[in-house]
Formats: structure tokens, C-alpha cells, sequence
């Protein structure tokens, strides 16, 4: 996706985090936050030239939807574009170190996805404050790489 | 997991889906997602497909086996899901036109997943 279509969607996602409150929403407060940052992570690759700007979405790893020619989307192989998450798939190319360092901080936040959202454990003011830590981390990078981002 | 903490815990997630507004298409799908994956597995558990000690993460990333037994007792499950997931990568990871249209289907999908859960542990 091009960097103008992930800060729109930075900025969705952030409003909404701010509605919801982070113990008590937990699922999708995390889930919004990790979205988000993951939507920083891939900007900043297309930004530092390591991905590719393009209209193609990842569905799994090596395989992104791609304009049929039709008025649809049809999956083809790609070989770099867009992440999943952190680490799917893992970037062969060299990174900036600030973008290193943003997939750094959201590696900590993925370390909470499966165990608090999927497997039963229970959120703590501590989980919200490492997770909220490691956002403002990614966006801080984020907005020192792309100043518009914090429009 | 068993069922009832899947239930607890998919209700939560529509709790906070309901402070969504329509812009916010990402995380209705996704709540969707999350929400239905619960009632997916306390369905699997009521009916007997799946001990709680087991539950489906996404439908794709099954076994072909898995995905054929789970789909036995009532493929729909499994296919709705399968089918929230599929909006996932044009409107969540990508910037398709018609998101707010993806993230109604999504939630009516949910509806009707959680129906057929809430039946299975009716007549559990």
C-alpha cells in the first residue's frame, strides 16, 4: 500500500484508540494498537526504499492481492511488499536503524497478541504500560522519519 | 480454552466493538474476526469436534484434515469465518474501496456465528 494510505489508516486506528480504554477494552485496544504500529512499520520500509509502494495487500506471507485487470483482486507471489506483522515475513534487506528499531518496539507488543487475546491471559495495568510504551516508541520514529504522520 | 471463557471473552470484544463507528472499518473487521474466532471454538467445544485444550486460530491455517472434520458438523461455521477473514487483507492491510459495506458484511457474518454458538451451548 503507499505511505498516504497507511498514515490515513494510523490515524483512523489512533482515533479509535483513544476511545477505547485499555483495561477494559483490552482486545481491541491492543488490537488497534498493534494494527496501527504495524501500519508505522511498513510506511517507514516504503519510505526508507526497503518495500515497495504498491496497491498490494498481504493475505500471507509472499502472497498479496493484486488488481485483476477486472474491477477485482486476484493473489499473486510477491517477493517484498507489506508485513503481516513484525517478522512476517522476516525483511532480507539491510534497515535503517530508526525502522529497526520501530520493529523492535513492536516485537514486544506481538509478544502479548496470541497469550492476552486468543489464549485466556489476563491483562495487567503493567502489560497496558509496556504495550503503550513500546507504541509511542514506534510512532515517535515514525513522525521523526515522516513529519506528516503526525498531522 | 473452554467455552465459557471463549463466550467471556467474545463478549468482551463486542462490547468494545459496539464503540466503533461505521469509519472505523479496520477494527470492525477485525473485532469481527476476533470475536467469531471465540464463538467459532466454544461451538467446536459444545458440539464435541474439538477438546478445549485445542482451538482454531484462523480457518487457513488448519490442516486439510482439520478443516475437512471441523466442517462436518456444520460447514457453515467454518465458511463464514473463512469468509470474514478473506475481507481482512483488501480493507484491514489494504485500501479497497467499499470498506464500510466489508465491515458490515463482517459484522453480520459475526451475528451469525455467534447464533449458532449460543445454540450449540444451548443443547450442549
Amino acid at each position: 500500500m503507499n505511505i498516504a494510505s497507511h498514515l490515513e489508516k494510523i490515524r483512523r486506528l489512533q482515533s479509535l484508540r483513544g476511545r477505547l480504554q485499555p483495561l477494559e477494552d483490552f482486545e481491541l485496544w491492543f488490537w488497534s494498537t498493534m494494527t496501527a504500529g504495524t501500519h508505522a512499520v511498513n510506511a517507514a520500509l516504503h519510505d526508507a526504499g526497503v518495500t515497495p509502494q504498491e496497491s498490494a495487500f498481504p493475505s500471507q506471507p509472499g502472497v498479496y492481492l493484486v488488481d485483476d485487470g477486472a474491477g477485482g483482486h486476484a493473489p499473486a507471489l510477491r517477493a517484498a511488499g507489506d508485513v503481516l506483522h513484525v517478522g512476517r515475513p522476516p525483511i532480507a534487506a539491510p534497515v535503517p536503524r530508526d525502522v529497526q528499531d520501530m520493529m523492535d518496539a513492536m516485537e514486544i507488543i506481538e509478544s502479548y497478541r496470541d497469550p492476552c487475546v486468543r489464549d485466556g491471559l489476563v491483562p495487567t495495568p503493567e502489560i497496558v504500560d509496556r504495550c503503550d510504551t513500546a507504541y509511542r516508541r514506534c510512532m515517535d520514529a515514525l513522525e521523526r522519519r515522516l513529519p506528516e504522520s503526525a498531522a | 480454552m473452554n467455552s465459557a471463557k471463549h463466550h467471556e471473552i467474545a463478549c468482551n470484544i463486542e462490547r468494545s466493538l459496539a464503540k466503533c463507528g461505521p469509519e472505523d472499518v479496520e477494527m470492525r473487521i477485525e473485532a469481527a474476526m476476533l470475536a467469531a474466532t471465540h464463538w467459532l471454538n466454544a461451538a467446536l467445544h459444545d458440539i464435541g469436534a474439538n477438546p478445549p485444550d485445542k482451538d482454531v486460530m484462523h480457518t487457513y491455517m488448519l490442516t486439510i484434515n482439520d478443516f475437512r472434520r471441523l466442517s462436518l458438523p456444520d460447514p457453515r461455521l467454518l465458511a463464514m469465518l473463512a469468509e470474514i477473514e478473506d475481507i481482512r487483507p483488501l480493507y484491514v492491510r489494504g485500501d479497497a474501496p467499499g470498506g464500510r459495506e466489508a465491515a458490515d458484511r463482517a459484522c453480520g457474518l459475526l451475528d451469525r456465528i455467534r447464533e449458532m454458538a449460543l445454540r450449540a451451548s444451548a443443547a450442549r
